[in-house]
């Protein structure tokens, strides 16, 4: 490892696999997943630690440099820059639920402390299980229908709006709507009755 | 549940939404038939829609909800942290890191000959390797350090460690300046004075034997815990810095490669920059003079006296703008002298500026000795009541970061062309400006289109498809708009609400904002948007006629620009600060004397308007 240096982005390559992907080659995927994934967490966590106090981090922005860094601009499709996004929204719900397990596992791994009754008022709902529980009702929904929990991975995770989504997907922006609506519905509903559980 | 039950309740479901509830019902139940549990599962389904949407579940983003806990907890130190603590690295021992930046990663160390602590600062190799430039790095940081003038950091010694070119110095227990001004909201005349006062008599040792500093920052002076002594950090090295500057000029791949290999580097100094640097010129010691006087106006102001947009848009406010003078600022009583003495720093040519640092620094000096003065005099004369606070509003020192990601996309793109083409890209934008040069040119023109879209809400509920309308009708309460404009030439909009009440205004930036086209006020030619792009604007309880102002201009407009650094997503955008709304007032109504010409047709208003900007306010009336 070198110092200060960022990882040596493989511009060319990751152009060509996206443009495989896009072309319908899945296994592109596979190699693609890995590269974009280190960089957007690189990032991700540079961001945070330069901006710890405030804690925002814009997704889509991230994505965005993401995207200059990695993929040649002179050899790319205009087309490839929504793929793109698509791609990194699974990414980074990947680094996200990643992290957020990890974190709701350090928490359980303090191992089963006395609270009183007050205290467990005045816990506030933990982010990163919110996000574990969420992924995994979304995981349940893709089985059914995998095209709404598609979108909400890219406008949720992926912070697309929905002209972007119906883009990648090919359908309208209405489409996209309604899809966000029934999914979010379900999700929500989902939700609650594990939380009552 | 199985997916073709899925497919049932899915299509049901999407019809029903679309209805007003009484609709809704009888459409559910006669699409549901004797299916019983078919029908509770939808009114379940559409129970959690109504929920859902109330409670704006997962309306945000994954990553804002859950984004710190990708610094793990149990990760110590920065993030491109490479040695680890009781490391050996050559004759020094790692026992913390201090921090991480484009110019390498700084730890805490032992040297182990001496038995002292010092500040290991590990250069990035990329930085390193031109050689005739490390050498001459190290001449002048040792030339600096040989001068020991207590304001500017002692350096021990220059190094290799497996090729890794290392400084060790004097550490400082403190922070930098930039930490300091995070930390503290409002810092006192005086103190702002001390400090400069103190970087100034550094810059002034430095400059007496030819060296200059070229990077004067808030991150590059350090003021130590104990004592409040400033030191001055990093003597030389932007020099060497600058060689990625001459790559990214020559050659546009390697450009590329230079620019992502050190976007931090880049970005972070071009606000502090001189028109002299900006343009890639001859620089001398005044430049320093430039960049002390850019850090005075941000900790008097809280601003940046050049910020734009983008690195391009700064580095021609650099070249161009004067900045809104300190004494305009409401929240605290700036003395014209020290407005004086900003402004002369500020001097677009080196030869206005200040020629010397010591001569900046005896006016300084001056000034702090006859605040003191003023200050004791007051405290004598009337030791009952205290000194009142000056201004109400406080600024926000705390950068607002969503704008700096964007500047950095934004800027990425633009940038070799920023600071390299900045001459030619000038004259270019001056022939724009002035149709004469180029005789085919047409006259200056804006023409904005405008419509607005509307959804209903009954009972809570949104009823009926919206629907768009060209103008301007009586809203009801519940309705909620999205405004859509399209520029039929490139251009910056900003929007702003101004509501009913009487008195002075206060006025909402309706766009850009973080969510609405990235925080950017510029719109390429024909680029249609929507404002707010994902939400809807709502109505609040004040009843009457609320104004949107459209201002639709060639050129950056330097008081929106200002007036939108105090708009922030806690407030909903809202400025706060009660002498930026003044001078928003007052643009506006001295620009909105001249109407644009205005034609409406169905669905759309077209507003034109001669010359480079136009100033329209849609008027919403609501009851």
């Amino acid at each position: 490892m070198t110092v200060g240096r960022l990882t040596q982005p493989r511009q060319h390559e990751i152009t060509q696999l996206l443009a495989k992907w896009s072309d319908g080659n899945q296994s592109a995927l596979d190699e693609l997943y890995p590269l974009v994934y280190d960089e957007l967490h690189r990032l991700a966590r540079r961001y945070m630690s330069r901006e710890r106090k405030g804690h925002t981090l814009q997704t889509t922005a991230l994505i965005n440099e993401a995207y200059v860094r990695l993929v040649d601009q002179k050899n790319v499709h205009w087309a490839n820059r929504s793929h793109f996004f698509a791609i990194s929204a699974q990414i980074m719900r990947r680094i996200l639920i990643d992290h957020a397990r990890r974190h709701a596992y350090a928490k359980r791994g303090g191992g089963a402390q006395q609270v009183s009754l007050e205290e467990v008022a005045a816990i506030t709902p933990d982010p990163g299980r919110e996000l574990v529980r969420l992924d995994e009702a979304l995981k349940s929904l893709a089985e059914m229908d995998p095209r709404r929990s598609q979108v909400v991975e890219m406008r949720y995770f992926g912070g697309l709006n929905n002209e972007e989504i119906a883009g990648v997907l090919k359908i309208s922006e209405n489409t996209v709507t309604r899809d966000w609506n029934m999914a979010r519905a379900w999700l929500y509903q989902q939700l609650s009755e594990t939380a009552a559980n | 549940m199985n997916r073709e039950r899925w497919q049932q309740i899915s299509r049901i479901f999407k019809s029903a939404i679309s209805l007003d509830p009484e609709a809704r019902n009888a459409y559910v139940a006669g699409q549901c038939g004797s299916d019983e549990s078919l029908r509770a599962e939808v009114e379940k389904l559409l129970a959690s829609h109504e929920q859902a949407s109330e409670e704006h579940f997962i309306g945000g983003m994954a990553a804002e909800a859950v984004a710190p806990l990708l610094v793990d907890e149990n990760e110590v130190g920065p993030p491109h942290r490479t040695f680890s603590n009781g490391q050996q690295f050559g004759s020094y021992v790692i026992l913390d890191p201090l921090g991480a930046g484009g110019m390498g990663e700084v730890y805490l160390a032992r040297d182990t000959r001496l038995d002292r602590t010092v500040a290991l600062k590990i250069l990035p190799p990329d930085i390193s390797t031109d050689k005739r430039r490390m050498q001459r790095f190290r001449q002048e940081a040792k030339v600096a350090s040989s001068l020991n003038q207590p304001n500017i950091l002692t350096v021990y010694e220059f190094g290799e460690v497996n090729d890794l070119t290392f400084l060790a110095t004097e550490f400082v227990d403190g922070e930098t300046l930039r930490d300091h001004l995070r930390g503290n909201k409002k810092l006192k005349l005086t103190e702002i004075l001390d400090i400069n006062i103190q970087v100034l008599a550094a810059l002034d040792a430095a400059h007496e034997a030819n060296i200059v500093h070229r990077d004067i920052k808030p991150e590059n002076v350090m003021i130590r815990r104990r004592d409040h002594v400033v030191k001055v950090l990093d003597f030389g090295l932007a020099k060497v810095t600058e060689k990625r500057h001459t790559t990214v000029k020559n050659e546009d791949s390697e450009a590329a490669t230079a620019f992502k290999t050190a976007p931090g580097i880049i970005m972070g100094t071009i606000n502090y920059m001189s028109p002299e640097q900006a343009q890639a010129a001859e620089i001398d010691e005044r430049t320093d003079i430039w960049s002390t006087g850019v850090m005075i106006y941000e900790m008097v102001s809280g601003l940046l006296p050049f910020k734009g947009a983008t690195d391009s848009h700064t580095i021609v406010q650099i070249l161009e703008k004067d900045p809104v003078p300190l004494t305009n600022f409401t929240q605290r009583k700036v003395p014209g002298e020290l407005q004086r003495i900003v402004a002369k720093s500020l001097s677009k040519s080196p030869d206005e500026r200040y020629q010397t640092a010591k001569d900046m620094l005896i006016d300084l000096r001056a000034l702090k000795r006859k605040l003191d003065a003023e200050a004791e005099i007051e405290r004598t004369s009337s030791p009952t009541t205290p000194i009142p606070a000056v201004g109400t509003p406080e600024v926000r020192r705390e950068p607002n970061k969503v704008r700096v990601l964007v500047i950095a996309l934004i800027g990425m793109v633009l940038f070799t062309a920023a600071i390299f083409g900045v001459n030619s890209w000038r004259a270019s934008r001056t022939r724009q400006n002035n149709p004469a040069a180029t005789p085919a040119a047409p006259v200056a023109q804006r023409t904005l289109t405008y419509w607005i879209t509307v959804q209903k809400y009954k009972d809570g509920k949104p009823y009926q498809e919206p629907f768009t309308l060209a103008g301007e009708i009586n809203f009801e309460q519940s309705y909620q708009i999205r405004v859509n404009v399209q520029s039929a030439q490139a251009g910056y909009l900003y929007v702003l609400n101004e509501g009913p009440e009487s008195g002075q205004p206060e006025y909402v930036l309706a766009f850009p904002s973080v969510t609405t086209n990235n925080n950017s006020p510029f719109l390429p030619a024909g680029q249609a948007i929507q404002i707010p792009e994902k939400t809807w604007l709502q109505f609040d309880n004040e009843q009457g006629v609320e104004k949107l102002w459209l201002v639709f201009s060639q050129d950056a407009v330097p008081e929106l620009e200002t007036a939108r650094q105090y708009a922030r997503p806690q407030t909903k955008n809202l400025i706060t600060d009660a002498g930026q709304n003044k001078i928003l007032q007052s643009f506006l109504t001295t620009h909105s004397t001249t109407k644009p010409e205005l034609e409406k047709g169905e669905t759309l208003t077209t507003l034109r308007s001669a010359g480079k900007l136009l100033v329209y306010a849609i008027r919403l009336e609501h009851h």
